[in-house]
């Protein structure tokens, strides 16, 4: 569970990134985060990771105060959550089965359990047959596919995306969307930031929209736009 | 579901076997994938570790030629007249039961005599006629295990009955022994400031192998590694640097420094007196001291360097 209780976010050069925002996501949602550029959904996602620190106000998540946690604690915080870029961010010197497997080498898992999670991951995004591919050889859409295996092997409970679909085309993105899709009816939190249209309008999920820094629409079933906006 | 969210409090030896494998193996892996930084990094060791052979062996060399000065001081302890042959023998005893005495030798006064005319040579006839009453008085030749420690010496020396007089080059001792104090603490001074400004140099060149592998550290960060776990492969591929980098340096230097001291032993440079330091003595302190540095400088830079970028 993610709680945002009257969360303020001001950056250095004076940009109100975040405006006394409240927003409660339940275990298993699926929710996209939608607005402009630079109106607050990244920042969003940056202080759920602890990537950055709250000014004021509390965000809770599974009821842990995040701003309370110690910087040896962040650690154990992020391996509750699976985090997919817009670029991918994959090693291009190891190969697909490489990328995966060093997401759990890297929080200490045994070989065991290495050799037995990575290829079930492999296999639920449909990549089994390229694992000692690079990502060089493969396309955009296969690239992000192993991006979401990296960031479920852990088996986080919470699914983060900032703009998964940015560099893809719109077939590659619904295959994406397709998975996300499984992967929540699996019981994992997902959120994602986006401004794709199409996909929000087509996924029919709870929307929030964020505008300079405020949420301005929370919908159960929203499309990209609000209802009562003439487009 | 959540096998590993959540970290254990206590640490499992499997797991900290297995994390320093995965160490090594990163550590060793990134050296051979990055071979044009690591021959850089290996090279900016050896640079700095030349600088501190080099160093150390002319501090080696000119405190050892010192110690060599300190040893061969002696103390002259003149007695009175006409003592007997028992009383003398009881004194040599004596003298040496004071502590840091290493040898005492008994002088007689015709000996002494001889001496001098030895050590006069064509200017002995000055001392013609002084056979019949030798004004010379008898002796003991005094060496000590620890030249600094001469000056409790000659008090206790002085208080032992029917000495007459102590006397040792006080002044030209004092002063060697504190050349060569000063010369040891300076040379401490300098190679801890050489040491730091390594440590500076050669974490500089690992920053741009972190740099480069900033995107490797990002996502091991966001996948949850703890610091240690991100810092581990760079120490280790650190700690290679440092140590063939010393490997390379002792090798060469080792070698040089053969070489130049067979050719000054058996050249004509052995006429003049100069003795280095032989080399056997020399090569296991100089191996300690750059595999140590070599070593330090390895992991205190890895570790500064990936300082910066852990902070994601």
């Amino acid at each position: 569970m993610i709680q945002l209780k009257n969360v303020n976010k001001k950056f250095a050069n004076g940009h109100v990134a975040l405006n006394d925002v409240s927003l409660d996501i339940e275990n298993g949602e699926f929710v996209f985060l939608v607005g402009t550029s630079g109106a607050g959904k990244s920042t969003i996602i940056k202080l759920m990771m602890k990537e950055l620190e709250l000014d004021s106000g509390k965000l809770l998540i599974d009821d842990k105060d995040v701003a309370k946690l110690k910087r040896s604690q962040i650690p154990i915080l992020r391996r509750k959550m699976g985090v997919v870029f817009q670029d991918f961010r994959l090693l291009q010197d190891k190969t697909v089965y490489e990328n995966v497997a060093f997401a759990m080498e890297v929080v200490e898992a045994s070989q065991k359990e290495i050799r037995r999670h990575v290829p079930m991951m492999l296999s639920m995004v449909g990549l089994s047959k390229k694992s000692k591919q690079y990502p060089n050889q493969l396309s955009g859409g296969e690239q992000q596919r192993v991006s979401i295996a990296r960031a479920m092997v852990n088996s986080p409970s919470i699914l983060v995306a900032d703009e998964p679909t940015g560099n893809l085309d719109p077939e590659m993105s619904w295959e994406i969307m397709k998975l996300f899709n499984e992967i929540n009816q699996k019981g994992t939190t997902v959120l994602m930031a986006t401004h794709d249209l199409t996909i929000v309008d087509r996924m029919k999920k709870r929307v929030v929209e964020i505008s300079d820094g405020n949420i301005i629409r929370d919908e159960r079933r929203g499309g990209y736009f609000s209802e009562n906006q003439n487009h | 579901m959540e096998i590993l969210s959540e970290m254990k409090g206590e640490v499992d030896i499997s797991v900290k076997i297995r994390t320093t494998k995965f160490f090594i193996k990163e550590g060793f892996g990134n050296l051979h994938k990055n071979k044009t930084m690591s021959t850089a990094s290996i090279s900016s060791v050896i640079a700095a570790l030349l600088v501190i052979a080099i160093f150390f062996i002319i501090v080696m060399n000119v405190d050892y030629a010192a110690s060599k000065l300190e040893s061969q001081i002696e103390m002259m302890v003149y007695l009175k007249d006409d003592l007997s042959e028992t009383i003398v023998s009881s004194m040599s005893k004596e003298i040496k039961t004071v502590s840091a005495v290493k040898d005492v030798q008994f002088v007689s006064k015709a000996q002494a005599l001889k001496d001098l005319n030895d050590k006069w040579g064509d200017n002995a006839y000055l001392l013609e006629g002084l056979e019949g009453e030798n004004p010379l008085p008898d002796s003991f030749k005094v060496t000590l295990t620890d030249p600094s420690k001469a000056d409790t010496v000659a008090l206790a020396l002085a208080s032992i009955s029917n000495i007459e007089r102590v006397v040792y080059g006080k002044e030209e001792l004092d002063k060697l022994l504190k050349a060569t104090y000063i010369l040891r603490i300076s040379s401490l001074i300098i190679i801890t400031i050489l040491v730091f400004i390594s440590v500076f140099i050669i974490s500089n060149t690992i920053k741009l192998t972190v740099y480069a592998r900033r995107r490797e550290i990002n996502i091991m960060k966001y996948v949850g590694a703890t610091d240690w776990f991100v810092r581990g492969p760079f120490i280790v591929e650190g700690m290679l640097l440092g140590l063939l980098g010393s490997l390379i340096t002792t090798l060469v230097v080792g070698a040089g420094y053969y070489y130049c001291s067979n050719l000054i032993q058996n050249q004509m440079l052995g006429l003049l007196s100069v003795t280095l330091m032989p080399f056997k003595a020399l090569i296991s302190s100089l191996t300690l001291l750059l595999g140590t540095i070599g070593l330090l400088i390895g992991v205190v830079g890895s570790f500064l360097s990936v300082r910066k970028f852990i902070k994601v």
